[in-house]
């Protein structure tokens, strides 16, 4: 006995050391995410005076969010959101990282190229672009047009138009940064399966088919899933630049939340059932993509 | 001269001159109330980047606040208010004690009870029978109790590019504008524009909830006033909203045909808000912009054009009537402060020149801030007064007429309009105004977007989404 260290035994010891080295992290998960996310849930299901709770009435939130034309025209934009993004911004990084990668020279100076939109501001770039589109004569699309003898327009105006155009801009702003990460999952391909290629006389598509993108297939399938994640909860741009217009073309369900919060009305309570909502759709959707990532996996 | 009488009068003109300098600050260094202690945070403090003059202007209220009352201490705060921003802070305790909304938000914040009372500091200062009635229905509740000061008051016109009404041909022999005062007259006026300028004949700002606000003003010129107004309370006493009528559909098809048939309104008018209408007149974008009296420098000083080159005229009349909105943004306080903090909150205000009040350093006030408006080009304009009390207003408009630097010409209609009782002056609907707002906005942004867009359709949908808005929140409670 002698020999033993004294303290508490082995198992025990390490058990309370790794819950020491987690404490702050859960200190801080339980203040900033865990009460606020309990709090909203709580709150949708009260009738609230500002952030008051005045007194409980179930699901009536949800029931009277849900009905409104404006919910289902925001649920409609903010799924139309996510496949325009899937459209215009999916395949984009995977080329750009490609394109990046088969750079023989300058490839230092692309990398920082494309991540260059990442680091202005969110709201400068909406500024920026609302001035490309803007629908004066003076506006910088319609004078590229003007040389082509299109007459002027007013893209932000347009229903139809408005919803893709946020998302080039988005794609635009975020694009190089997925670029940077799918460029890093591909530098980790180990060079001799490309050498075997060559060997073999693969053209540089092959070489894309059957070695990069099956690479990089997992990476994909995880980015995929944070862009819808992050596409659901598009708020600011349409926000600063089409208002949510026109006619409610734009409007996301989170600029949805964020008007009955803040809007006006004050309404926390509808608020937070809008929020319930979104998160409800996001878990769902995570959930069918774990279910079928699992289901490959056991293929594999 | 010879050198001993020369010193002699040196001497006595500096003992003079040291003389007058208490008798000048005499009223300013006077202690008024030396037992108040206390500490207020004071919003809306001129921020770093604000012009020097305007810096130098709080300062000196600062500085006489602090010889008026030594033991009062002020924290300058650069608080800006917004409701989202207000809301969490009154609750966590850290509003400051003064701050500026706009009057669509003292009746929702005092049913909220985010705001504090100062009825008892303001019946101290003797002003409480002074305020103009209509101020006092803003900003009391059921129990007339008051939670607010107006800042200023504004009635709502609307703002004219001298500029592009020149290059359209709309002047008259004596150099003046020839202007709508018909809101048909606006349409047709607004197309000649277009034709002879290729510019907007109106700004329209139909984002958020600015569309709506203007809209309210047409539809009461179209008659949707008394029992086909807005809203209206029934004999139940349940808020009902009435977007329906024919006066309110006749109102939106005039928005359409601004667009449709007339095509005056500017490019981006679902994109632009209230400072963009600003901008795209004073930049020469657009020649009309339905704009108030107390927004004047907005085009002039902050965004170039020539007070020469600008007008301010009444509000265009409709078939059914001639009405301006009113308003304006008040001094609100933190729903937290002490009585001691209620009195020296009055007597900062005071100090401002916001109180009816007339003494040397109020009136230097005054001086003051029309001369801060002349150095950076702001028209210099009488203001409408919240109070009724009329050696206040007298001296006030004394005061500016020293420092005017407008030809008033441009602006005559305006006021005639007002002291004369032309136009009607008309508060905001009363409940909920800001969501009224976005219904509407979101039907105006359907009408000047869509062509063929059923009006009456696109009214009754907004009218169901606000009467639902309007039992959730007022008939059942």
């Amino acid at each position: 006995m002698s020999g033993q260290k004294s303290g508490l035994p082995g198992k025990t010891g390490e058990t309370l050391k790794s819950w020491l080295i987690m404490l702050p992290g859960l200190i801080l998960m339980t203040f900033f995410v865990w009460e606020p996310l309990f709090e909203s849930i709580r709150m949708s299901l009260y009738k609230t005076r500002n952030v008051e709770l005045v007194r409980w009435i179930g699901l009536d939130n949800f029931i009277s969010v849900i009905g409104k034309d404006d919910f289902v025209q925001a649920l409609t934009n903010t799924f139309s959101y996510t496949v325009w993004s899937l459209l215009l911004g999916f395949a984009l990084p995977v080329l750009l990282a490609m394109l990046i990668g088969e750079t023989r020279r300058g490839k230092g100076f692309f990398r920082t190229a494309v991540y260059l939109p990442n680091m202005l501001p969110g709201l400068a770039v909406i500024i920026l672009w609302s001035a490309f589109f803007s629908g004066k004569e003076s506006g910088v699309l319609n004078i590229l047009l003007g040389h082509l003898g299109v007459p002027a327009q007013s893209y932000l105006t347009r229903s139809e138009w408005v919803v893709p155009i946020i998302i080039l801009i988005a794609t635009w702003k975020g694009a190089g940064a997925t670029a940077l990460i799918y460029m890093a999952g591909m530098a980790s391909v180990s060079p001799e399966l490309y050498e075997a290629a060559a060997i073999d006389g693969a053209t540089v598509w092959h070489r894309i088919i059957h070695i990069l993108l099956p690479s990089i297939k997992k990476l994909a399938g995880t980015l995929l899933i944070l862009q819808i994640i992050s596409v659901f909860q598009i708020m600011y741009e349409p926000m600063v630049l089409t208002k949510g217009g026109p006619d409610n073309a734009s409007l996301s369900l989170m600029q949805l939340m964020w008007q009955y919060a803040f809007g006006g009305s004050m309404n926390y309570g509808k608020a937070s059932a809008v929020a319930v909502i979104v998160t409800l759709i996001l878990l769902g959707m995570t959930a069918v993509y774990s279910y079928f990532n699992r289901k490959e996996s056991d293929w594999d | 001269m010879n050198t001993p009488v020369k010193m002699v009068s040196l001497l006595l003109s500096l003992c003079l001159l040291l003389a007058a300098v208490p008798l000048a600050f005499a009223e300013s260094s006077e202690v008024i109330d030396a037992d108040l202690t206390c500490t207020i945070t004071l919003g809306n403090w001129p921020p770093d980047t604000a012009a020097e003059a305007e810096k130098a202007l709080f300062e000196g209220y600062k500085a006489t606040m602090a010889k008026q009352y030594p033991n009062v201490t002020l924290v300058p705060d650069y608080y800006s208010y917004s409701l989202s921003n207000y809301v969490p802070m009154a609750k966590g305790g850290t509003a400051p004690s003064i701050f500026q909304p706009p009057f669509t938000d003292p009746q929702l914040l005092i049913s909220q009870h985010l705001v504090g009372d100062v009825t008892d500091a303001l019946e101290q200062f003797g002003v409480l029978e002074q305020f103009s009635p209509s101020y006092v229905e803003m900003l009391a509740d059921e129990n007339g109790r008051i939670y607010g000061l107006p800042r200023d008051g504004y009635v709502l016109g609307m703002h004219i590019n001298i500029q592009l009404f020149r290059e359209a041909g709309l002047m008259d022999e004596n150099g003046l504008p020839i202007y709508p005062k018909t809101l048909q007259e606006l349409a047709e006026y607004g197309q000649i524009i277009r034709e002879k300028t290729g510019k907007a004949g109106l700004v329209f700002p139909a984002s958020e909830t600015y569309g709506g606000w203007l809209f309210t003003n047409i539809a009461w010129n179209f008659g949707c006033v008394g029992e086909s107004a807005l809203e209206y309370r029934d004999e139940d006493g349940r808020w009902v909203c009435n977007f329906t009528s024919p006066e309110c559909i006749a109102a939106m098809e005039y928005m359409r045909d601004l667009k449709w048939k007339y095509d005056i309104l500017n490019a981006d008018a679902t994109t632009t808000d209230w400072a963009g209408a600003h901008t795209l007149l004073g930049t020469g974008e657009a020649a009309m912009n339905f704009a108030a009296d107390d927004s004047v420098d907005q085009p002039t000083s902050n965004k170039g054009l020539p007070v020469e080159d600008f007008a301010l005229i009444p509000f265009p009349a409709g078939d059914a009537g001639r009405y301006a909105l009113a308003g304006g943004t008040c001094y609100m306080f933190a729903p937290d402060i002490t009585a001691d903090q209620g009195i020296a909150l009055m007597a900062y205000l005071k100090i401002l020149g916001k109180l009816p009040f007339l003494d040397d350093d109020i009136i230097a006030g005054m001086r003051a801030d029309y001369a801060a408006k002349r150095d950076r080009g702001a028209p210099v304009l009488p203001a409408i007064s919240a109070w009724n009390d009329e050696e206040y207003n007298a001296a006030k408009q004394a005061i500016v007429d020293e420092y005017c630097n407008v030809d008033m010409r441009l602006y005559a209609d305006f006021f005639d309009s007002l002291s004369e009782g032309t136009i009607t002056l008309k508060s905001e609907e009363p409940v909920f105004a800001q969501q009224l707002y976005r219904e509407l906005t979101a039907v105006i942004q359907r009408v000047i977007t869509r062509e063929g867009a059923d009006v009456e359709k696109a009214l009754r949908q907004a009218e169901e989404s606000f009467q639902e808005y309007l039992d959730d929140e007022i008939n059942d409670i």
